[in-house]
Parts: structure tokens; sequence; C-alpha cells
């Protein structure tokens, strides 16, 4: 089936990059991989021709956090490729201490617009990343106030 | 082309309040005379908040909320949460709801890529063809209004199947409705690729071939204008079209014309689709009971919405609300290749290259 | 026809001033209604176009910052007040011009195009960019229909060997039934389309183009700028389409004449508008500098050359018919 070697391919293609691989859903493949190994697994992809970018997700994970400690969570961030109906997605852990991970856009330059909009909603800042600006956040929005981090309740200012 | 002896440069600034946007968003467009030299845009002036929302919402409270992420895709979305839902909680809506959301979801296109038309008309200062193409998008809306009470936000979907069943009557409007449909795509088709002054505007104007179609990253009808042919329908079936499948439409123009016969061979073959439907609409029950809890899963689900991929990726916690829920629209991906192509056409082209992506502002700010 | 009434009134009243200004708002009705329906749609009522006159001239004026106060009050009224010039030497309503003298012809094209300056100056006066590109495009589409509309009209003033509008309207009602439609075929495309273009009215509406430029040169108006600017549009469709009647439509005898021939090219003028895309400015001038241009001439020399061959080719039929 179609969908089947797509998906062995990808997992052939990343497995002397990923930590784990695993199979959540029959279409879709999760490849965990350290900060280090993103671009080159992007890369590993992107050379093959195997699908297209189709998202760029962020996920806050706070950890349980003791009244007054500071939070001690990360922050995955989830690479899906798409090929056909498979769906591969590369994911990567970037703590909150130092929430920094490497820009894709060198080799993908239209993933700056996914990026935009994790460096601001979420707080993880992708080094090299062309542009910066608010994707869609407005322009006064306070410096280092994360909509979707699970901690952000409400803006309590005026 | 660095440092102009007398800079040309001037900057007409489209938006956020322009006659050509539908929707809040601003461009500025660097020109010299007439020639746009360089394009930047700035989103989020109706960005409201929708992901955050839906984590402290449960699954039905959370389904009309998405639902309102845009007016003219109300319904995919409101697809792809539920059918994230249910296969967060493992299960599976029975046949005949799959069906009637594909009913659904191919009316909404129906309607969407007229609206587009006339929309893209306008643009481009034909009016006529505006007038048109919404007086027959109003037999849509009428259908739509009979089958599910709303003429937009039909709000049709429930966790586990659908509210509303389709009577032998709604089936003989539809088919009448059809009928006359069809005639009219056929007359537009003929329109759009034989009208000398339309061709004028549309025919080599905001080019894209297919290798810059596959850096830039586009989705939907823009792409399959260029000839990449990707399509959820077709590559990943989900809901109803497992049973009723669809064809692809693609086109090799690459340029803005293309476009336009994509949006209108996909119009065709929804009338088809829905044809095919209501002959063999599957009995059954409407829906199926989902636990109010849902237990710890994480799933993606991508739906074709008339602009494109709609990618949704939904996290349970064991709890009666999500844990994350993360919209990527199709729009998104579709703003990469409007910036990087306006450089070197007329400014008089710039509104109808945009009109071309069909951008929905609602769905990229959420 | 003649009509001898005080030259006053003839100014500002009939069949100048007042009528004028009722007949363009009527004749703007006519327009719109029309292009309403070829559109599948209901279109205003009669009294619409008066009523948005006098909510303009109700609102307040806002002159912008940066803009030369006077020329941005002044524009306006020069326009329209040059368009109601205009309207003295044309055989409007089918009586004779109130005042006529040779060479006339050449002073109302040149005062139905002081209309357009003063639209092209009032973008490039106002400091914003919608204005300029809109101005740019205005004085641009000035230059390219200009010379193609004069040519035409000159087809009829060869013809009838002079330059004096009245004499032109009593040769051309002389020469019926041979109306110069027939016989100048393309010159009276040429000037149709080039009243279309003048009057910046869809497909050749890129100097306004809503979508593209706001309002382009007028987008700054409002209020009594704005209306004036409005109703001197509404007297040049008028007086542009008692020229083109007179001239191609076998003359203007009497009012009975001038409602139904400009009734005709009203309908015409309307389905024009309606068929169409809009054109890019470049694409106008493209069409205008190569079509128009060319098929000016070509009518011009068709005419010179009859002419010079008239006596010639008399003789010739004569002889092979006459025996």
């Amino acid at each position: 089936m179609e969908l089947e070697t797509a998906l062995q391919s990808a997992e052939t293609l990343l497995q002397p990059l990923a930590v784990e691989i695993k199979r959540p859903e029959p279409e879709r493949v999760d490849v965990y991989i350290t900060l280090e190994n993103l671009k080159p697994a992007v890369q590993t992809l992107v050379d093959a021709h195997w699908g297209y970018l189709a998202a760029i997700t962020g996920v806050d994970k706070p950890a349980p956090a003791v009244a007054g400690a500071a939070p001690d969570g990360d922050v995955e961030v989830l690479y899906t490729f798409a090929n056909g109906g498979a769906l591969a997605t590369l994911r990567v852990r970037a703590p909150y201490t130092d929430a920094q991970i490497p820009t894709i856009c060198d080799i993908i330059p239209a993933a700056t617009l996914f990026e935009r909009e994790l460096i601001e909603m979420l707080g993880v800042d992708c080094i090299g990343t062309p542009d910066r600006g608010h994707l869609i956040l407005p322009d006064e929005w306070p410096e280092g106030v994360y909509p979707l981090r699970k901690s952000f309740t409400g803006l309590n200012q005026e | 082309m660095e440092n102009p002896e007398s800079p040309q440069k001037f900057v007409v600034p489209i938006g956020p309040q322009h006659p050509a946007l539908k929707e809040p968003a601003h461009f500025e467009f660097s020109v010299d005379g007439e020639i746009v030299t360089g394009a930047s845009v700035r989103l989020g002036y109706v960005h409201r908040g929708i992901e955050k929302a839906a984590e402290a919402r449960n699954y039905p409270q959370g389904l009309y909320l998405v639902e309102r992420v845009c007016g003219i895709c109300s319904h995919v979305h409101a697809l792809s949460f539920a059918l994230g839902t249910e296969k967060l909680a493992k299960v599976v809506a029975p046949p005949r709801a799959q069906a009637i959301r594909v009913l659904t979801s191919e009316l909404e296109r129906l309607h969407s890529h007229m609206l587009w038309l006339g929309v893209a008309a306008h643009e481009g200062g034909f009016d006529t063809l505006f007038m048109y193409s919404w007086r027959d998008r109003e037999t849509v809306m009428d259908l739509l209004e009979q089958m599910t009470g709303n003429r937009v936000n039909y709000s049709i979907n429930i966790i586990g199947g659908v509210k509303q069943d389709v009577s032998d009557e709604i089936k003989t409007a539809i088919l009448k409705g059809m009928d006359f449909l069809e005639g009219r795509m056929t007359h537009y088709l003929t329109v759009v690729t034989t009208d000398e002054t339309f061709l004028g505007r549309t025919r080599d104007v905001g080019v894209m071939t297919r290798e810059q179609a596959e850096t830039l990253g586009p989705v939907g009808p823009t792409a399959r204008a260029s000839g990449v042919p990707i399509d959820v329908r077709v590559d990943s079936p989900y809901a109803g079209y497992v049973d009723f499948p669809v064809n692809l439409i693609v086109d090799d123009g690459c340029d803005l014309l293309a476009r336009f016969v994509v949006r209108i061979k996909e119009m065709q073959e929804s009338i088809r689709l829905i044809r095919e439907i209501l002959d063999h609409l599957p009995e059954g029950e409407l829906a199926v009971r989902v636990p109010r809890r849902i237990p710890e899963n994480e799933i993606i689900q991508r739906v074709e919405a008339p602009r494109g991929e709609l990618f949704y990726y939904m996290k349970s916690n064991g709890t009666d609300m999500p844990e994350r829920v993360k919209i990527r629209t199709p729009s998104l991906c579709n703003w990469a290749s409007v910036i990087n192509l306006a450089p070197g056409y007329k400014l008089a082209d710039m509104p109808m290259i945009l009109a071309g992506i069909d951008p929905c502002f609602s769905c990229n700010d959420r | 026809m003649e009509l001898s009434l005080h030259p006053i009134i003839l100014l500002l009243f009939f069949p100048g001033g007042l009528f004028l200004f009722v007949a363009g708002l009527l004749y703007e009705w006519v327009d719109r209604k029309l292009v309403a329906q070829y559109q599948n749609r209901i279109g205003p009522r009669f009294i619409q176009p008066l009523a948005d006159i006098i909510k303009l001239l109700a609102k307040e004026e806002i002159v912008p910052d940066g803009v030369h106060k006077g020329l941005f009050i002044a524009l306006p009224i020069v326009g329209l007040a040059s368009a109601l010039a205009a309207a003295l030497y044309v055989p409007l309503v089918g009586f004779n011009p109130s005042y006529s003298f040779n060479g006339d012809l050449i002073v109302v094209v040149y005062l139905l195009s002081v209309m357009t300056l003063c639209l092209g100056l009032a973008g490039a006066n106002t400091a914003d960019r919608f204005s300029l590109v809109g101005a740019t495009r205005t004085l641009t589409q000035l230059f390219s229909y200009e010379a193609p509309f004069m040519l035409s009209l000159l087809g009829p003033a060869i013809v009838a060997g002079t330059w004096q509008i009245s004499e032109i309207n009593a040769f051309a009602i002389e020469s019926r039934p041979w109306w110069f439609a027939f016989t100048q075929i393309v010159g009276f495309l040429v000037a149709m389309v080039g009243l279309m273009g003048k009057l910046e009215m869809p497909p050749f509406d890129a100097p306004e183009a809503e979508t593209e430029i706001v309002a382009g040169a007028l987008t700054e108006y409002s209020g009594r700028g704005l209306a004036l600017f409005r109703l001197g549009k509404d007297v040049e469709l008028v007086i542009g389409l008692t020229l083109i009647a007179a001239f191609f439509m076998g003359g203007l005898a009497n009012p009975l004449d001038f409602l139904w021939k400009t009734a005709i090219l009203i309908l015409v003028v309307a389905a024009l508008q309606s068929l169409f895309a809009r054109l890019r400015i470049d694409q106008t001038v493209g069409l205008w500098w190569r079509a128009g241009a060319l098929l000016a001439l070509l009518q011009l020399l068709a005419i010179i050359l009859g002419r010079y061959l008239q006596p010639v080719l008399s003789q010739f039929f004569s002889g092979l018919f006459g025996g």
C-alpha cells in the first residue's frame, strides 16, 4: 500500500537521527529527535522530496510546579510533513530555561510564518529566523508574555 | 538595483481599510511607477485567540467555537474538530452521518467558490460577472438554509455525527438546484476562458511555476493550478470521501487564469458528487454516543477546505476539555506565494493576485 | 430649430444651466438603471442621482493637510464651469446652439478636456498616494484617447467642410438619410468609445479603479467638491452624447430627435459598460494608441481620398449608368 511505503521510507530516512520512532495512528509516524538533529532531519526529508511541511505545532508542557518555584517544563515542537496520506512528525523539546530551537527557514523558506507564530505565542526562539515580527499579535503586546502558554490566563494590565 | 540616485520607491499601502479587502489586513507594496518592486504583509487584525479559548471549553462548546473561525468555511472547521474528537475518543460516526457531512462540505465548497468568483471578478472590474455569480450563489444558500436552518455557520455537526437529517423534499430541492447550477458552471467556464478583456487581466498574471510551488508550499486550488497534485480528499480520504471518492482537478496553467479554471471545475466536480451522494445516501443512525471525558490521546486531522488543506492537531488529557487545539489554516500557507510572486507585476494586478489565492483573513488570524 | 430667448435665460435656465443639470442627472439615472438591468439587478429610482448630489452638498468639506487650499476648492468649480460653457456651442435639446462661431468644434473639445485636466490636477494636488496614482492614470488616459477622439470628430467636419458645430449639424440634417454613423462607421465607433474613455466609464475606469486605488484622483474629495465633479461628469455625458448624435446620427433638428437619438446612444453605452472587465491602464493606452489612433487615421484618409476622387468617381459612374 502506498501509505505504508511512504511511512516506511520516512522511517528509514530518519532512523539514524532518531531517538525513538512510534506509530501512534495508522497514517502517522512520530520521530523523536534532539535539537541538534532537527536541521539534518529536515534536510534529509527535503532532499528525498518526502512531502511538504504541513505545520509547525507548539505544545506547552509545563511540569507540575511547586507553589512559588519557577516552572520547570518545556515546549514540545512538532514539525509535521505530509506526503500523500502519510504524516511524519519530527518532535523536539525546548526547555523553558533555554527555549531556543534552530530555524529551518534556510531549508524551507515558507516556514517563516509558522515560526513567527511559534515565537510570539509560545516564546520559543527560532535562532536565525529571517523575520521576527508579530504575525497575529498586536504591535503593543507586552514583551515576554506568551498567550499560548498554560501560565497565561489573561492580560491583567489596564 | 542597489542605491538608486533618486529614490523612485513609493509605498502604496493597501489596508487595513480598503475597498479591495473584505477583511482587514495590511499590505505594503513598494512601487516604481506602476511596477511593484516589493511586498510585505501584516496580519493579525482579527486575531481572537480561538486556540487558547478552546482549551477552556469542553468539546461540544469547542465545536461551536471553531465553527466561528471563519464564516465562509465554517463547516470544515467544525467537521475537522468533530472528526478529531471522535478519533481521540476512538469512535466512528455512522455512515449516514459521514455522508451528510460530505454533502454539506461540498455544498459549502460550491458557495465558497462562487463567492470567490464574484469577488475576484469585482477586483478585476468585471462587475457583471460579480452580480451574476452571486445571484447564482443564492441558490446554494437557499438550499443550505433549507437543509440546516442557516445560511452561514450551519452547525450541522455534533461530536459523533450530525444533527439534521436529509428528508426527501430537501433531496428533491437540492437535485433541482444542482441542475440549474450545472448549466451556470458551464457558462462561467466559457466566460472565464474566452472573454478577451478578462483574459487580458488573468492570463500570464501571477505566474507560479511548479518548482516554485513546491518550494513556497501553497495548498489547495492555488497549488493545483500550478500542477501540484495535492488534495486531502484524494490523498487521505476522511468522513464520507472513503465511500464517495473525488476526482483530482489539476491544471498546468500556473497563472491566475488556471486558478479560475481549477475552481470552476472543482465546482462541477462538487455538483457531480452531491448528486451521487443523494442517490446513494446510506440508511442508518445520525449519531453515536461519545463519552464526555476523552481519554489521553493525540491526533492529527486534515480536511480539505475550499481554500486548501486544513490541519488540526488535537491533544486530550482525560478531562472534558482539550489540552491543545492547533489550527493551521490553508490561507496561511498561501501567503508566501503572493509575497514572493508580487514583484515584477503592475500595481493594477495586485488585487487580482491577492484574490487569486482566495485569502481568508479570519482563518489566518483565528 | 431656432430658439430665441434672452441670453440670461439661455445661460442659466434653458438649455444651459439648470436644465443641463437636470438633464445630466436624468441621463446618469438612465445609465445606472440600464447597467443594473444588464446585471440582473433592479437599479436605483429616478430620484437617486439628485439625492446623491443633495446629500453630498450637505456634507462637510474636509480639506486634507498638505494641499493647496485654493486649488482644492477651485478645481471642481473650474471643471464644472468649462463643461457648462461647452454646452453653449452644441445643439442641445435639438435647438441651434446659443452661440456659434467658426472653429467652435476645437473650443468645445478643449473645454471638455479641461474637466479631465482638473481631475488630474486635483489628484496631483492631494498628498495622498491613491490620488497621485489616480491622477497619473487620468492624465495618461487623457493623452491616449484625446487624439483618436478628435480625429474621429474631424471626419464629419471635413465632409461638411466647416469647423463650426452648428453648420456641421445643419449639413448632417441635410444629408439624411445618409447618417455619418453608416458612412463613417469606424469614426463613429472610435468616437463612442472615446467618449467612454473621457467619462472614465467602465471598462476605461482604471483612473478610479475602486478595488485598486480607492477612488483615484477624487479619493480625498467629499461634500461640495465631489458633488461638483460628479455634476461636471454628468453634464459632460449629455454634451458628449449630443455631439455624437449631432455629428453621426443625422443631426439634431428638434427636441424629439435629440431624445430618441441620445436614448439609443445611452443604451449602447450602458451595454458596453457591462460587457467587459476593467482594462489596466497600460492596456487602455495600448488599445488607444495602436487601435484607436490607427482606425481614426484610416477613416480620415478614406474621407479625404473620397473627396478628391469624388469628381472622378461620379464621372465614372455616370458614364457607366448614364450612358
